[in-house]
């Protein structure tokens, strides 16, 4: 799924899916996230790991569709847990304390190790 | 200083959420300029870009003929940004400050645009339009350290 300046690649292994989201998040890209986690979330997919390492920005736009999701997914067992951030991007993530709520990690195979309890 | 319009730092777009991203650009490139970090120039375009997003979809109801124009300004240690719109007049510095901790441990969704224009900007200044100057003003400040 993609447009000119927002990119999403999809990939399930196992019983998770990785969605690595490249270029701008903002009002205008956020509403193709938002059909991808509901997608995941009406396949029953509840374990979604967001690959951050290609994005560049994220406004509140896109902050609000990952607090759509959290509740619903966590509720089914699963979680949302987001990685490899730029540091201009995590820094707004920060601004609004959201690591408190946000299972934020450096790199995909941690959040993958944490689904497996390992 | 403001409204000396010169061309290269001032712009007008229309109110569609496809020209976020050259608002975004415009404004960093010259917060970059003046001096600012790259995480801080960041967060002053994503001040920028909620006050546009709110205009877009709040103010003017996503009609793409409408207008938002943009003006660059700086004066020794301040970097300011004026935006003009024609919308019904509402000042965001007006909103009362959100409990994120209250708003997280809730799953609560919206109003965060107007939170990161406060946290981010030292200044907040808004003028409504009137029968003297037909467009509402406001103006975001940032200091440089």
């Amino acid at each position: 799924m993609n447009n000119s300046n927002f990119k999403i690649d999809k990939k399930n292994i196992d019983d998770f899916v990785i969605l690595s989201i490249s270029g701008y998040l903002d009002a205008h890209t956020a509403p193709l996230l938002e059909q991808e986690l509901e997608k995941s979330v009406k396949d029953e997919c509840y374990k979604i790991i967001v690959n951050f390492s290609d994005l560049d920005y994220i406004s509140s736009a896109g902050l609000g569709v990952f607090m759509a999701f959290i509740e619903d997914v966590r509720q089914n067992g699963g979680d949302i847990k987001l990685t490899n951030m730029k540091e201009k991007v995590f820094a707004v993530f920060d601004l609004l304390g959201f690591p408190l709520l946000f299972d934020i990690l450096n790199e995909e195979n941690e959040a993958i190790a944490k689904f497996q309890g390992n | 200083m403001l409204l000396n319009v010169r061309n290269n730092n001032f712009i007008c777009i229309n109110a569609d959420s496809a020209e976020l991203e050259r608002i975004r650009k415009f404004v960093l490139n010259f917060a970059e300029k003046f001096g600012f970090d790259d995480i801080t120039a960041n967060k002053i375009a994503l001040a920028v870009d909620e006050v546009c997003t709110n205009l877009i979809k709040h103010s003017y109801k996503y009609d793409s003929s409408r207008e938002i124009c943009l003006q660059i300004s700086t004066d020794n240690n301040q970097f300011s940004v004026l935006i003009l719109d024609d919308g019904a007049s509402f000042n965001p510095s007006s909103e009362i400050s959100l409990d994120m901790r209250d708003y997280l441990a809730n799953f609560r969704r919206g109003g965060l645009g107007l939170h990161i224009i406060n946290l981010v900007m030292d200044k907040i200044q808004y003028i409504p339009r009137s029968d003297d100057f037909p467009k509402n003003r406001l103006i975001l400040t940032k200091y440089i350290k």
